[in-house]
């Protein structure tokens, strides 16, 4: 089968993708990769405006591929087993093989994925500089976004540069300039207000309940009751006094305890609740297949094609 | 005057001004109380404690792989969660690999959990956790179902060149020559995988990892229902479901569990385990009051008005 896809089988966990962090071998490997990727995306768009479609489509289409078949094709039993122990054939040489590409693969789109976030870091600086450049509306709150950016991104780096010379329980001890620009930054502003944008949910949500929860039919009255029930069985306070209520009225009589609330709310859950999400998960797993198939086929319509 | 609106009226159109105050009363009035509301465990919370302090389940001293995908966006529910979590891994001496798929900001939010409950430790003379020798940072990985898909596949090869430095050495390591991972090659090793999350990434590990491990979720209300499902299946062996399951979990801890037909379950009593859940606990029931009172209010009126016409 075809090498360059398998992990080494021992450490160092190294293939032709790879090598020790730091030696010359790994820079020139990145130097190749970057050629070669600026080299193909140039070639992309040197390709006549017809060809593009069919090369992205087969790039789409052997990506999805090796996918396809991780999930169909019979698996090992052991994907760790030492290669002279392995069983020799077709099917098993296939298999071993996709398994121990996954890794390798996924690192992949790790990689690919870490380039996205890069590129929407690019893209927020590229759009905000212009708006500043330019003086467009609102243009002090891109400076704002910048001076932050800039700041949480510095003072990010020099933290872990710190940490990563110095170790971090002597950075705890010392709380140099570095620690306590991060902590301001990170602890102090970002994590506290995003914390404060989430919460404003709860705002919405009792106002949206209020005006929504109204029994206008049978439907909402039914979805209204259980509703309530399952806000009440969240108070742990109202469930204990409740159960304890219908306990001492005959906490051996099976019939009685059924109006626990606990028991109330528990049969909603498991009988109404969760098989109604089961099914709205099933639906979307199809749809999402059938999209899944679109896209890896490359059947999808694109704009006045 | 015809056109005054009755009382009745009134009642079905409070401003929302007025309902925004009000919460914001009554949830901040509530923070300010300190009080052990009781609780009644859930079967899901149950089960995850089970699995947690059960020596069998989880033995002593053993690895599991902790896996933090939770920012201070969902702080109200996850970090209880973590907190009551590590607090009882701590305390066995579990140690952990944590990594995150999520969200960049997450082991960076991780690790401040970890801190904070260092320091509880330290402030009660308790040993703390240290990096390397009893948990190991893997860091981020950007791609949820690749990294998924990997550790699933071939836990070693998927985590390959992440390095930890040890106290006192300036050289990172690799980590799997870390006493954390140093018996780990592929997630089978691990007897319980746990996943604090505040989106679907739990989803996305119970379709990857398929049963290879023992998996447990602490997911907020929002993923509480879908994660059920799995839980139903078997495919989840413990779930504590937001701000009502991090409250069970410390009353569990607390109390200790006992089930009829299943062997006892010990509690860590005389520790600190009332914590974030149980601070936020009454406020939790304070602001359901105010949302069922509304909903109340409201039907009464639109009833009560229907009637007089």
């Amino acid at each position: 089968m075809i090498p360059w896809l398998a992990q080494a089988p021992a450490a160092p966990a190294l293939n032709m993708w790879n090598a020790p962090a730091g030696t010359p071998e790994i820079w020139m490997k990145v130097g190749i990769a970057m050629l070669a990727g600026f080299g193909l995306l140039a070639a992309l768009i040197a390709a006549p405006t017809r060809l593009r479609r069919p090369i992205s489509g087969a790039f789409i289409f052997l990506a999805g591929l090796f996918w396809v078949l991780v999930f169909l094709f019979p698996k090992p039993i052991d994907s760790q087993t030492p290669h002279e122990q392995r069983p020799r054939g077709f099917v098993q040489d296939v298999s071993f093989w996709l398994a121990d590409a996954i890794p390798v693969v996924s690192n992949f789109s790790n990689i690919l994925t870490a380039f996205i976030l890069g590129l929407g870091v690019f893209s927020l600086v590229r759009i905000h500089l212009m708006r500043v450049a330019k003086k467009q509306n609102d243009w002090p709150f891109s400076v704002v976004l910048l001076v932050s950016m800039v700041a949480m991104a510095t003072f990010g780096y020099w933290d872990w540069k710190t940490r990563l010379d110095l170790g971090g329980a002597k950075v705890d001890e010392a709380w140099p300039l570095a620690a306590y620009g991060k902590d301001l930054l990170f602890d102090g502003m970002l994590q506290v207000m995003e914390a404060a944008m989430f919460s404003l949910i709860a705002f919405f949500i009792l106002s949206a309940a209020y005006r929504a929860f109204r029994i206008r039919s049978v439907e909402a009255t039914i979805l209204l009751c259980a509703a309530l029930i399952a806000m009440l069985n969240l108070m742990g306070a109202v469930v204990v006094t409740w159960d304890g209520m219908i306990e001492s009225f005959g906490k051996d009589n099976a019939f009685v305890m059924n109006f626990t609330l606990s028991s109330v709310a528990g049969f909603i859950r498991d009988n109404l609740q969760t098989p109604g999400i089961r099914a709205i998960d099933f639906g979307i797993g199809l749809g999402a297949l059938a999209m899944g198939l679109r896209l890896w086929l490359s059947l999808e319509r694109v704009g006045g094609n | 005057m015809a056109n005054e609106k009755t009382i009745w009226e009134k009642l079905q159109a409070i401003d929302r001004r007025v309902l925004y105050t009000l919460l914001m009363v009554i949830a901040t009035v509530s923070l300010f109380f300190k009080v052990n509301v009781p609780t009644k465990p859930g079967q899901p919370t149950k089960d995850l404690y089970r699995l947690l302090v059960d020596d069998e389940a989880l033995p002593e001293g053993s690895t599991v792989i902790l896996q933090s995908d939770w920012t201070q966006s969902t702080r109200g529910e996850s970090a209880g969660q973590m907190e009551a979590l590590l607090r009882i891994l701590m305390r066995r001496n579990i140690k952990f690999a944590l990594l995150s798929v999520a969200d960049p900001q997450a082991p960076l939010v991780a690790r401040n959990v970890i801190r904070a409950i260092n320091l509880e430790r330290k402030a009660k003379n308790q040993r703390e956790y240290q990096v390397w020798e009893d948990y190991v940072n893997l860091g981020y990985f950007p791609n949820a179902e690749g990294t998924s898909n990997a550790i699933a596949a071939n836990f070693k090869t998927a985590v390959a060149g992440r390095k930890e430095t040890p106290p006192g050495s300036a050289t990172p390591l690799d980590v799997f020559q870390s006493p954390v991972l140093s018996k780990v090659s592929k997630v089978e090793d691990v007897p319980v995988y746990i996943n604090v999350t505040g989106s679907k990434t739990s989803n996305i590990l119970i379709e990857r990892l398929g049963g290879r491990v023992p998996f447990a979720a602490l997911v907020t209300g929002v993923m509480g229902p879908e994660t059920l499902n799995y839980y139903q299946s078997g495919q989840v062996k413990g779930v504590a479901i937001g701000l009502n399951g991090v409250a069970e979990m410390e009353s569990l801890m607390e109390k200790g569990l006992v089930e009829t037909g299943k062997p006892e379950v010990k509690s860590f009593a005389g520790e600190t385990n009332y914590g974030r859940g149980m601070a936020y606990y009454l406020a939790l029931h304070t602001c359901l009051v105010l949302m069922i009172v509304a909903v109340v209010v409201g039907n009464v009126a639109m009833v009560a008005a229907r009637k007089k016409k």
